[in-house]
């Protein structure tokens, strides 16, 4: 939208407004408030419920504000008896139809057509006739469906493809008989729950939460998403500590993702009220012993009583601190200030499927945020799977291109579901990306590039090309397959991409919600990786002290290490792998009972709040970690708060400088850190070892031609999602039930547990 | 049935009653496709485009755009293929005069659609024909295929530079589809909603490319514009509606049929009376609608000894319109009540549920209109009603929500007694 | 139960995937069809025409074949199918009577000739014999006004019926 502006007069008073505006979001701007359902911003227009009308000087009828470009000398009226007369009628139309049930409807309480008709009220039921009857139904395990309270606003079938490029539910049938739904009634999808999100009345309905509570029971706790690093902001609802639902409704949070969540955000969150969480801390007195109830004051006592042990015996540096991508900064930054200062060893580290060091300490441009992305001109997709890993950079990319016209460059081994949406793919073979940096890098090496690839060099020269062309934003992103000096290299980019004409934006596709934290609190600057800890074990390393797990690959690296180690602290919300061998294990807080912050994948710090008390005896990670250092004779003296850990981490992390909690307390202003910026350097070492990595890499194998599934890696059960009955169904295929009347989940027995899971539900 | 011209010489009707009409050889030896062969010889597509607005031809199709004008918004520098799209939908209750032009005719169709090509700058063509008239496609493939060996069609028609291709399409059942957005929308292979406008399908139709949509009855007049020259096809009409027109009568006549007659003849109770041999036994005429279904009804008094005239603004002067020109005489039997009742279950059926005011409006009219029926009638009913039809008139998404409600209107205006008989006795029908 | 993989965005749908190919005619009139359009989704009615005509009406293998052969979704073929009247998801009737209820055939006798069908073939409107030979419906305006009443079977006009006409109509039907 340009920034000339021109004259409306509204409601007889002259406004200037931005040339291209939308007359509804002009009107709304200026404070007349215009009712609609089926005008949604950035989805396709559709002017279907005709709530929306006004009276335009010089056009015939009343028009829909919805679809009408302001344009100069505009002269119009959004409030008139005509008008009201003809909104009232649309109403009553919508509700002609409608079940006047809304006590026992989920959406009562949060429902757009309920509200409408409350506040305009007065509507007389002149519809005296019976109403269309369509039964209650599930789509899925994740939706419920109550068709008789559609207003077909479409909004569910316009999220659903424009978003997330699935196009799985859509309106069906004709006329009165319009319905929305599938082909067989069963839902096939990624099961995202936008739908359920966009529809402003209980006709998709949250179908884990079916009748559980009401929505004005349930106290509304913004806060960050828990699972992947694209760090959504989403509305925690609880009710008497325990954690309900989460959902992104704009009524309660708008964030960079507005209404966006996917799977996980909105549905994984179960396992905060797990029967299975540890509920007291825990001690394995001798080695092959079992592992048995102890106080907090005993456990801390025991760890800190070995950690001096260990200390005097094999010196400090034989013991390992270990973090999670998942924890938050706080917990983080306490745990590096705990290794470093307090036991004094280098071997510290966040495990992570990868680290972004290499990346981070050569960031040649800021990073990409999602908004940067949308509004993108040209975004370079070096592998990845944002789609399954990062669903809301997946459906930015999404938007960019169908709504914003951008294009997309996709450079994968496999032919990601993203490829749809592509100007050009270049498809190489497995395990060749850093060939396709190499490529961009040194256009000198694209021969051999493309030959270790397996492309033509002119399919590289197109891309080049299309990049060139390219005015505005390129952003450049890339996944997890880069070796340390691709990585450099890639962060170095910008320099050989950009131009006067054309800002160069990053933006790295890590898999948590916090690998980008835990490189800003120092944890991932420790001498070694964590599984050349675990090689150790026994070794050089004696002792662990994690915060979180390791990693199933990672462990998968040396299964019998932890068994190797004379001692093993583990905090964690679950039994695990991991504390199948710990000496003693710490019941942590999840994400919902603390306070906090995440950095996600594009910079943005932003906060995690507390929205129920710890479950059973669990303590914040940082807490804990705090405890042990009081124990061990170092007090940090945080008070118990962790604004005040923030603090300190703005003290002494620059990237974090002068942030405060009450600067982060507006999740629709989010804070971006200011990651270090390195100038121009000669990369000839990176080059030449990509050289090297290329020349080594056979110009012959089998490339990868099957398109992954919707969910391959969404669905995958994990520690936290194997707590949500839901996924199991989810990765044992979706089946459809007998009947889908009822939940699946009282139909279909995936495995015994997820019996048990649902009968403890149903009582 | 009677087919064939009353008040002039039949101009799109000349060939139907010769024997096989349909054979290329018959049409040629009649006149068939030398109108193309001067456009292709000595016209420029502007030249076709002026003859077309001097003909003051005007849409057939029911909207009664002049075509001429229509034809001039498609911009000529656009790089995108430009479309031709025959309106063969012919779903208009009352309406069925395309279907034997197509039937009796198909190479005028072709030979329409060729000039109106030529003038577009478009070579491709589609004829959307509704799904029900299948027998109707058939004809038209052999007849494009005919065409296509003829050189008629294809590269380089009539061993001019100018190329051309028409394919039939199917409809499959759908009111809607007959609206040329909701048209193209079909055409796509989409559900058949109608689509925003603006963009209009001139400047972004089929494909999102400049578009032409046109009725059978419009495309087939196209010939005959060019044979005698714009002035004198409008000649045969009045200033305002240029030559003839398709009437399809039904109902209580004795002579139900097609008939073609000068745009401006006078008057509609002659051509009931006289033209299409009066009323079935003796009865005496109640109501008429004059342009298919979505127009005003008309009562008798609105016609004997009113002179009306059948054209544009002579009907619109009635109090009715042209539309399609499906004419529908009833006689004294009929009750107006179910008459508007039958059609209303018709627009109901037919909403395409895209929209609020008719997807709940006709559904809601339905459910109003069989309580009634059974006996359920309340004095407010008929107020009721019109207070619908204007909540759905003039705000629905496309003019279907009109056409439903105009026929409820004009009806309890008309004919209140056949609504007041059905409420309870102290019904206020006049609000 | 088998998986197949339509298009690029879509995940496999759970539904017998039974029809590789039709007949090498009824394949040929398919591509005929798809050549005519520069968007191969504008084939999608055409095509649904065909293979209700194979199958009877667009069963599971039907829809999971036109959505292989236009390279669209499960639910694009359902969106579509539904929306038009002449398309059905569900079986019907080897002979489909179409009796047109709209104006002109309803003032000159339409609903006489419905209930002359249903009493001869003891089913109601909208319902199928036993024998699965005949379907009755009421449908609106089939452009025969001027010949009413009327009715079509399958894709046959019968105009101007009287009940004799049905009788000898339905008896003439193989
Ligand atoms: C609900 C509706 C149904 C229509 N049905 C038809 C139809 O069956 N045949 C037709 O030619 N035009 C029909 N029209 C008119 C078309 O929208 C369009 O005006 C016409 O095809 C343009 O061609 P013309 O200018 O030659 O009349 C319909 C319009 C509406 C609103
Ligand atoms: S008025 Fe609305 S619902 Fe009716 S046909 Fe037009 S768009 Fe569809
Ligand atoms: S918001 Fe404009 S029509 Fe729905």
């Amino acid at each position: 939208m340009s920034t000339e502006t021109i004259r409306v007069t509204l409601n007889n008073k002259d406004y200037n407004v931005p040339k291209g505006a939308r007359l509804i979001d002009v009107c709304r701007e200026q404070g007349f408030d215009i009712p609609s359902f089926c005008y949604y911003a950035d989805l396709a227009l559709q002017a279907s419920c005709r709530m929306c009308l006004v009276r335009i000087e010089k056009m015939p009828k009343l028009q829909t504000s919805c679809t009408i470009i302001c344009t100069d000398g505009m002269v119009v009226t959004t409030k008139s008896e005509e008008i009201e007369k003809a909104q009232r009628a649309m109403l009553e139309f919508l509700l002609a139809n409608h079940p006047l049930d809304c006590p026992v409807c989920d959406r009562g309480g949060e429902c757009e057509l309920q509200e409408m008709a409350f506040d305009w009220g007065g509507l007389e039921e002149r519809f005296t006739e019976s109403k269309n009857y369509h039964p209650e139904k599930y789509l899925s395990p994740m939706v419920a469906n109550d068709p008789q309270r559609c207003i077909l606003c479409k909004r569910c079938t316009r999220v659903c493809d424009e978003w997330m490029g699935e196009d799985a539910i859509e309106a069906g049938g004709r006329g009165a008989n319009t319905v929305i739904g599938t082909y067989g009634g069963w839902l096939d999808c990624s099961q995202c729950g936008n739908c359920i999100e966009v529809c402003p009345t209980g006709t998709l309905l949250d179908g884990t939460y079916r009748h559980q509570a009401r929505p004005w029971e349930l106290a509304q706790t913004i806060s960050t998403c828990t699972y992947c690093s694209d760090g959504c902001q989403m509305s925690l609802g609880s009710r008497g500590g325990e954690l309900m639902r989460i959902v992104a409704r704009d009524r309660y949070v708008n964030g960079i993702n507005g209404e966006f969540l996917c799977i996980k955000g909105r549905f994984g969150h179960p396992f905060v009220n797990h029967e299975e969480r540890l509920r007291t801390p825990l001690i394995r007195y001798k080695k092959d012993g079992k592992l048995l109830p102890a106080t907090w004051d005993e456990a801390i006592r025991h760890v800190a009583r070995n950690l001096d042990t260990l200390a005097e015996k094999y010196g400090r540096s034989s013991i390992g601190v270990v973090g999670s991508p998942r924890l938050t900064n706080e917990a983080l930054y306490i745990l590096h200030k705990f290794a470093t200062e307090l036991v004094g060893t280098d071997n510290f580290v966040s495990d992570d499927a990868f680290s972004l060091s290499p990346f981070l300490e050569n960031l040649g441009a800021p990073l990409a945020t999602h908004h940067d992305i949308r509004h993108a001109k040209t975004i370079l997709l070096l592998g990845g799977e944002p789609e399954e890993l990062q669903p809301l950079t997946g459906k930015q990319i999404r938007q960019a291109v169908r709504n914003g016209g951008a294009s997309l460059l996709v450079v994968n081994s496999v032919p990601i579901r993203l490829v749809e949406q592509a100007a050009q793919f270049v498809h190489i073979r497995p395990e060749t990306l850093d060939a396709a940096v190499l490529a961009l890098a040194d256009p000198g090496s694209s021969q051999a590039a493309s030959r270790a690839m397996g492309i033509q060099a002119s399919e590289f020269q197109a891309l080049r090309q299309l990049i060139e062309l390219t005015e505005g934003d390129l952003i450049v992103m890339f996944g997890g397959e880069l070796s340390p000096a691709a990585q450099a290299v890639v962060a170095q980019l910008p320099f050989t991409l950009g131009s006067s004409t054309r800002r160069v934006l990053l933006h790295p596709l890590p898999l948590f919600n916090n690998s980008i934290g835990a490189h800003d609190m120092g944890m991932m600057r420790g001498a070694m990786t964590a599984s050349q800890m675990l090689s150790e074990a026994g070794k050089t390393i004696h002792g662990i002290y994690i915060a979180g797990s390791f990693l199933q690959d990672t462990l998968g690296t040396s299964e019998t290490a932890l068994e190797k180690l004379d001692f093993l602290v583990v905090q964690e919300l679950f039994e695990t792998e991991t504390t199948r061998f710990a000496d003693v294990v710490l019941p942590a807080a999840s994400f919902a009972e603390i306070d906090g912050t995440f950095t996600n994948n594009t910079g943005l710090v932003q906060r995690v709040r507390q929205s129920i008390q710890p479950v059973n005896q669990a303590k914040a990670d940082w807490m804990i970690t705090a405890q042990l250092a009081r124990e061990l004779g170092v007090d940090f003296g945080f008070e118990l708060s962790a604004s005040a850990v923030f603090s300190e981490i703005a003290e002494r992390v620059p990237a974090y400088a002068g942030l405060r909690y009450p600067l982060l307390k507006d999740e629709t202003k989010p804070v971006q850190v200011k990651h270090a910026r390195v100038a121009e350097r000669d990369l000839s070492t990176e080059l030449n070892t990509l050289r090297n990595a290329v020349a080594a890499m056979p110009d012959a194998g089998e490339k990868l031609w099957e398109t992954p599934e919707v969910g391959h890696e969404l669905f995958k059960i994990g520690t936290l999602t194997d707590k949500v009955p839901q996924f199991h169904l989810l990765a044992a295929g979706n089946p459809r039930p007998e009947t889908v009347n009822i939940s699946p989940l009282y139909q279909i027995t995936v495995d015994a547990d997820l019996r048990r899971e649902a009968v403890g539900k149903s009582v | 049935m009677f087919i064939g011209a009353i008040g002039c010489e039949p101009l799109q009707l000349a060939r139907v009653h010769l024997e096989n009409s349909r054979r290329l050889e018959v049409y040629k030896k009649h006149g068939g496709y030398e109108a193309l062969a001067r456009v292709l010889k000595s016209l420029t597509p502007d030249d076709v485009i002026n003859e077309v607005k001097k003909s003051a031809l005007r849409g057939r199709g029911g909207a009664g755009f002049p075509t001429g004008m229509k034809w001039s918004f498609v911009p000529k520098d656009s790089p995108k293929p430009k479309y031709v799209v025959c309106n063969a939908d012919e779903s208009e209750p009352g309406t069925f005069k395309d279907r034997y032009l197509m039937e009796r005719d198909p190479h005028l169709l072709i030979e329409g659609m060729l000039i109106a090509a030529y003038a577009l700058g478009s070579h491709v063509g589609y004829i959307y024909t509704r799904g029900e008239y299948k027998y109707l496609i058939d004809i038209m493939d052999e007849a494009i295929a005919e065409a296509r060996t003829a050189g008629l069609l294809g590269e380089n028609v009539m061993g001019s530079a100018f190329t051309c291709e028409i394919y039939t399409h199917t409809g499959a059942g759908a009111y809607i589809c007959g609206e040329e957005t909701a048209l193209l929308s079909s055409l796509e292979g989409l559900r058949g909603h109608p689509r925003m406008k603006p963009p209009f399908p001139a400047v972004s139709g089929l494909y999102g490319c400049p578009t032409v949509v046109n009725n059978v009855e419009t495309l087939t007049a196209v010939p005959d514009i060019i044979k005698m020259g714009g002035e004198a096809y409008q000649q045969l009409g009045t200033e305002k509606s240029g030559g003839t027109k398709l009437w399809s009568v039904s109902g209580h006549v004795n002579r139900p049929g097609v008939y073609e007659l000068p745009m401006g003849y006078d008057d509609m109770e002659k051509f009931i009376m006289e033209d299409c041999h009066g009323m079935r036994d003796g009865k005496r005429l109640k109501a008429v609608i004059p342009g298919g279904s979505s127009v005003y009804i008309m009562s008798a008094i609105d016609i004997i000894g009113k002179d009306v005239r059948m054209d544009y603004e002579g009907l619109v002067n009635a109090g009715s319109m042209v539309g399609s020109g499906g004419f529908i005489v009833m006689d004294e039997t009929v009750d107006v009540f179910e008459s508007t009742k039958n059609l209303t279950e018709f627009y109901k059926h037919e909403s395409c549920g895209w929209c609020t005011p008719c997807r709940e409006g006709t559904d809601w009219l339905v459910k109003i209109f069989k309580r009634i029926e059974k006996g359920g009638g309340r004095p407010g009913d008929a107020k009721l009603l019109l207070d619908l039809c204007d909540n759905i008139e003039a705000k629905s998404f496309c003019p279907l929500g009109d056409a439903a409600a105009w026929p409820i209107q004009s009806a309890i205006k008309r004919f209140p007694e056949d609504f007041k008989r059905r409420l309870a006795s102290n019904g206020n029908t006049n609000s | 139960m088998t998986y197949i993989q339509i298009g690029p965005r879509s995940q496999p749908v759970r539904i017998q995937d039974e029809i590789d190919t039709f007949s090498p005619e009824v394949e040929a009139e398919i591509d005929r069809h798809l050549a005519k359009y520069p968007v191969m989704r504008s084939a999608i009615l055409p095509l649904m025409f065909i293979v209700q005509r194979e199958r009877g009406y667009l069963d599971p293998p039907g829809v999971a074949y036109l959505a292989k052969r236009l390279k669209l979704r499960i639910t694009d073929i359902w969106e579509v199918a539904t929306f038009y009247s002449m398309l059905h998801m569900a079986p019907i009737g080897k002979y489909h009577i179409q009796v047109c209820r709209t104006l002109s055939c309803k003032i000159l006798g339409s609903d006489k000739i419905t209930s002359y069908c249903a009493d001869k073939l003891g089913i109601k409107p909208g319902e199928t014999t036993a024998d699965g030979r005949f379907t009755l419906s009421e449908v609106e305006c089939l452009g025969s006004c001027g010949t009413a009443p009327m009715f079509q079977i399958n894709f046959d006009y019968h105009e101007n019926l009287t009940p004799e006409k049905v009788d000898q109509i339905l008896a003439s039907l193989p």
